[in-house]
């Protein structure tokens, strides 16, 4: 039994691996991506979200807050991140919706009994379990752990990965995984160290080993117009998936702005500015430059 | 069953013919209007035939009324008949509910038709109508009725239709059979003048053997007058046909005018002999259904795809029809049904919500050896369907194991096409099994089709849901008396004392008080069904409907309206049971468990509609208690018990000698109505405003756990007590942007069928997309939206609706 902090268990989930899934969001990520849509995961353990947009100045979390970590501010209120011992007795009184907590410590065994309640769906439709995050390969345990109980009940299992973790953590749940969402962001280490903080050595590494160990891996990579999608970098790709000798797919997911309210909400900047999502046609463009370079490549949808 | 890939193919590729695309411009640009040619005529016939009996009376007023209404083609139509001369007309139905247009005495020249449509009327059709109110009003069905309810109950009835805990009001006119289905396949078999042969032979028998039970050789006699005349509505739009034919110089247009008038001159007297006819057949009858009994002018196509198979896969596949023409055929037809309307009843209006009479197509199914029928027709129907996007029929899939994937995949992208909720999907194992478990036999049980949205129906038997006043009560209602020792929403003591909440000791006294409440409504109401059914048939027939439906009304000499123990069927639908489940759960989490709150403190909070110093706050505590739909099992397993107990409670009372009450929750965007009759409730509900749509579907914006979450709550709940269950989800199109999508949603709902499920459909919206539509209806005249069970346009829904079709939680993937 292990337990870690998890922000979201998110069911019918279609475009994170084969057939209806249960994406199982955990905390905590080595790589800081400038576009990265799930910022609240970035942390490991609870932290406190506000919308202002939803506020309602009822005043209700002031009377709540024994630190002096909520201010009165003109038209609505802030968190004074420096006061606040994330006690979260705020967010429980917020019945606008605005204060809201990311992170809840759970068990495997309570993640499983509530993904395993879709078995029926996953029976249909080839699906099951996916661990996401924040990097869910920092807490291998864990997954180690849900992926035990997933095969015992027959339920099929998908880690989404960055690959920026020590390899045994790979090992860990190797195994276990039926299929692993690997990103491979950047294959130039310099751009990947640019935009996410870190270099993609270990990252290439963990990719070469888990191929030659025969695992199933679908890699992926966020498709960030005018970062990640030129000619150059894109044959550097192609020439890596290809040098690992299998026929491993890639899957673009077109850049978008989803998580650009939770920027706001967790008072962080969004670095990726006004940059326009990418539309599909675009993706489909550079997939298909992925084909003509002998990648099996499709693009999200 | 193989089926004919190529010709699937095919059907993907067609388009709509260039005289239905007419139509749909002429529909929507066209003014309603209100006719009263049939009231002229019906008006005439009543006073001619004053002393004689009342099946003979009916049968020579309609046949009055169809040998004499002035009849049109217009420009565009491919098919003759319609009920009035117009794109859009609708007759009023005085002669069968009385006075039941309430504008009709103002100084007006508008008469409200339906919710939000209204027709303008000129001087003398004003003083038709009032002439016919003069002539019938007074003794009809509805009318005698409800002076028997009061010499029985005395003010109860009123009461209880005024809280809403009852619906529908008699003046709805609806009777037995009267929403139900025709026998379509028997008169394209053996065509109206087979039916009249039968009917002789009663006659003759009856005359040979002395029998002396007239009211049955009144009947036959009444069946004969009655095809006899539609069949001379048929020769009448033959001769018109030929006669415009003359005129016509365009030669395409003369040539199908010709075509109409050969196809009139054979059918519906005959048997039909091709796709064409079998068409043609079934558009005379319909305007003859309506013209009997203008309420509910419906014409349901029930499984159209069997009963016109034959006809449509002989035409193909000898080369005698194209694929085009049978569509643009189909396409007529399903257009002229799904745009037919009515002058309602004032209770009509607020409960239907919709402007155009629901019509229901079946589609697919099992037979009585478990195969399923689907065929390359139900294909043809859904993608004819899908280019018209009409608000009307209501489409439904009859979902079994052995549905095919190809009829599968159609139906989501279908759904896609519409914008949603066509077709939904109905679980044909458990509404066949429902039947047999009641003693059905299978072979009828199998030929179950739908009406309304949607309530299963069996075409060999009278169908009298709703017929005698009663088809629905309001849980919210009775949880709104059970909350204030039996006062409905008036102030009016028409529930039992069943004491003040505020003396309970826990939330079980409440739970027993309620169904003490139940109960006895249960027991007036059926009671009251009773009675009308008693008084109706005194002042009310439906000879036409009668002899064209089920085969027990032909065989026994007996009318439709007058129930016959062994061809009758009766049920109810048991309305906000999740209203009740979630409520419950407020109390008891709040006052009983938790103890954040005294009973003196929600109930105020309550009657204040939550807008005392404390209110907003007492309302986001009942806000955030345990809610169904999202898989928590203490309140899923109140709704479950919930439903058992109120089912118990319909299916043990004694109608003897009839059949007793089945259980059927179809949905309607009846929760609008429903919240009228209910104050604020604990589950943090504001007084008056809408119920929880459908009977499955969680309390708007309170379902936060995803879209399987609400399935296990369905499945939890279970309602297996019931023969329909509505469940509406609301999606963002998002969800359906790729094939791979698309088949995640034909699992997602395979899944849910085969855990049990009863219901399930589909809205595929954006709410940006809906709130546009709110402040630009005229950009958006073509979406669609589904509310418990029958699709709308969306700008037409009443603004309540619009927001909470907005307010359901999408699901946004």
């Amino acid at each position: 039994m292990s337990s870690t902090f998890v922000s979201n268990i998110q069911n019918y989930s279609i475009h994170d691996g084969p057939g209806i899934r249960t994406v199982v969001f955990l905390k905590g990520c080595p790589l800081r991506c400038r576009w990265c849509a799930n910022p609240e995961n970035l942390t490991p353990g609870t932290v406190l979200g506000f919308l202002s947009r939803l506020c309602q100045n009822c005043g209700r979390c002031l009377r709540a807050c024994g630190h002096g970590a909520i201010v009165p501010g003109e038209g609505v209120y802030r968190i004074d991140r420096e006061k606040c011992v994330s006690c979260m007795k705020c967010a429980e009184l917020c019945f606008a919706g605005a204060l809201t907590v990311y992170g809840k410590e759970m068990t495997d065994e309570e993640t499983f009994r509530k993904a395993a309640r879709d078995k029926i769906f996953y029976d249909e439709s080839g699906g099951g379990v996916t661990v996401s995050g924040g990097e869910p390969l920092t807490h291998p345990e864990f997954v180690s752990d849900l992926f035990g109980r997933c095969r015992e009940a027959g339920i099929s299992t998908c880690a989404e990965t960055c690959g920026c973790v020590p390899w045994e953590s790979f090992e860990a749940v190797r195994e276990k995984t039926d299929l692993f969402l690997f990103d491979m962001k950047f294959a130039d280490s310099e751009l990947h160290r640019e935009y996410t903080g870190v270099g993609n050595e270990r990252i290439l590494e963990n990719a070469r080993k888990l191929a030659s160990a025969g695992a199933e891996i679908l890699f992926r990579r966020p498709l960030i117009p005018g970062v990640n999608d030129g000619r150059e970098e894109t044959e550097r790709t192609a020439a890596f998936i290809r040098s690992l000798g299998r026929d491993i797919g890639l899957e673009l997911m077109p850049y978008h702005r989803m998580g650009a309210a939770k920027y706001e909400a967790l008072r962080m900047e969004y670095a990726m500015g006004d940059l326009p999502p990418l539309p599909p046609a675009e993706a489909e463009k550079t997939a298909e430059v992925y084909r003509q370079l002998g990648v099996d490549c499709r693009v999200s949808k | 069953m193989e089926v004919n890939k190529k010709l699937l193919s095919e059907i993907d590729g067609l388009e709509l013919s260039a005289s239905n695309m007419k139509w749909r411009a002429a529909m929507k640009a066209a003014e309603w209007s209100l006719c009263a040619d049939r009231d002229k005529l019906a008006i005439k016939s009543w006073k001619e035939t004053v002393g004689e009996d009342i099946q003979i009376r009916r049968a020579k007023l309609f046949k009055e009324v169809v040998e004499n209404l002035p009849i049109s083609i217009l420009e565009f139509d491919q098919l003759a008949g319609r009920p009035t001369r117009k794109v859009i007309g609708c007759c009023a139905a005085i002669d069968v509910a009385g006075d039941y247009i309430p504008d009709l005495w103002d100084d007006t020249e508008v008469l409200g038709v339906t919710m939000d449509a209204a027709a303008r009327v000129d001087r003398d059709t004003i003083e038709t109508l009032r002439e016919s109110v003069r002539t019938f009003s007074g003794p009809t069905a509805p009318e005698m009725t409800y002076k028997a309810w009061e010499a029985a109950m005395g003010a109860w009835p009123k009461q209880a239709e005024a809280a809403k805990l009852k619906d529908p009001s008699l003046d709805s006119a609806i009777f037995g059979q009267c929403t139900s289905t025709v026998n379509f396949k028997k008169i394209l078999a053996v065509g109206l003048r087979g039916i009249i042969n039968e009917a002789k032979g009663h006659i003759e028998k009856w005359h040979a053997e002395s029998c002396t039970d007239i009211d049955r050789l009144y009947f036959w006699q009444s069946t004969v007058i009655v095809l006899e005349a539609a069949i001379n509505l048929a020769h009448r739009y033959s001769a018109l046909a030929a006669q415009m034919a003359e005129e016509e110089h365009d030669m395409t247009r003369a040539s199908e005018l010709r075509e109409i008038a050969e196809t009139c001159a054979k059918v519906p007297e005959n048997p039909a002999e091709s796709f064409h006819e079998a068409l043609q057949s079934m558009a005379i009858i319909g305007v003859c259904k309506c013209l009997e009994h203008p309420p509910h002018a419906n014409p349901h196509w029930g499984r159209g795809d069997q009963y016109l198979y034959p006809y449509f896969m002989n035409d193909i596949q000898s080369g005698k029809l194209t694929l085009k023409r049978a569509g643009q055929l189909l396409a007529d037809l399903i257009g002229r049904w799904g745009t037919q309307t009515m002058v309602e009843s004032a209770s009509q209006k607020e409960s239907h919500q919709i402007n155009f009479c629901i019509n229901n197509m079946m589609l697919g199914g099992l037979n009585v050896e478990g195969e399923d029928m689907s065929n390359e027709l139900s294909y043809l129907m859904l993608h004819m369907v899908g280019l018209l996007k009409l608000s009307s029929p209501t489409v439904c899939l009859r979902w079994n194991q052995k549905t095919p994937d190809w009829l599968m995949e159609k139906a989501i992208r279908t759904n896609l096409e519409t914008r949603g909720g066509i077709p939904l999907f109905e679980n044909d194992e458990k509404v066949i099994g429902s039947y047999v478990r009641d003693g059905i036999p299978l072979e009828e049980a199998v030929e179950w089709c739908g009406l309304g949205c949607i309530y299963p129906c069996l075409p060999s038997r009278a169908e009298h849901y709703g017929a005698e006043g009663v088809a629905a009560f309001n849980m919210g209602a009775l949880l709104h008396m059970t909350l204030h020792d039996g006062l409905d929403i008036n102030g009016v003591q028409t529930g039992l004392r069943t004491g003040d909440p505020r003396s309970f000791k826990s939330v079980d006294e409440l739970y027993d008080a309620f169904m003490t409440q139940l109960k006895a409504l249960v027991k007036k109401i059926f009671d009251l069904g009773a009675i009308a059914r008693k008084v109706e048939p005194k002042y009310m027939r439906l000879p036409f409907l009668s002899s064209i439906s089920v085969q027990g009304c032909m065989d026994f000499g007996q009318d439709l309206v007058d129930p016959m123990p062994d061809y009758s069927m009766y049920g109810i639908s048991d309305r906000g049971i999740i209203d009740v489940a979630d409520s419950l759960s407020a109390v008891k989490s709040l006052v009983f468990d938790k103890k954040v709150l005294t009973m003196d403190e929600l109930l105020t909070a309550l009657d204040s509609n939550f807008e005392g110093e404390r209110g907003e706050e007492i309302r986001q505590l009942c806000l955030q208690q345990p809610k169904y739909g999202n898989d928590i099992e203490e309140v899923d397993e109140l709704a479950r018990r919930i439903s058992a107990d109120s089912a118990a409670a319909i299916t043990s009372y004694d109608n003897s000698p009839f059949r007793n009450y089945i259980v059927a929750r179809e949905g309607l965007a009846w929760h609008y109505y429903g919240g009228l009759g209910a104050g604020a409730l604990p589950n943090g509900r504001k007084a008056l405003e809408p119920l929880n749509d459908g009977a499955l579907s969680p309390m708007r914006c309170c379902d936060k756990c995803g879209p399987t979450a609400v399935l296990h709550s369905a499945l939890t709940a279970g309602f297996d007590d019931s023969y329909a269950s509505v469940l509406n989800q609301k999606f963002s199109s998002t969800i359906l942007q790729s094939p791979d999508s698309m088949h995640k949603l034909i699992d997602y709902t395979n899944a849910f069928m085969k855990a049990g499920g009863t219901h399930i459909q589909y809205n595929i919206l954006d709410t940006e997309q809906l709130k546009d539509a709110k402040v630009h209806p005229e950009e958006y005249p073509d979406l669609i939206v589904r509310i418990g069970g029958f699709s709308a346009y969306f700008v037409q829904l009443s603004s309540d609706i619009q927001d909470d079709v907005i307010n359901r939680s999408e699901f946004m993937i």
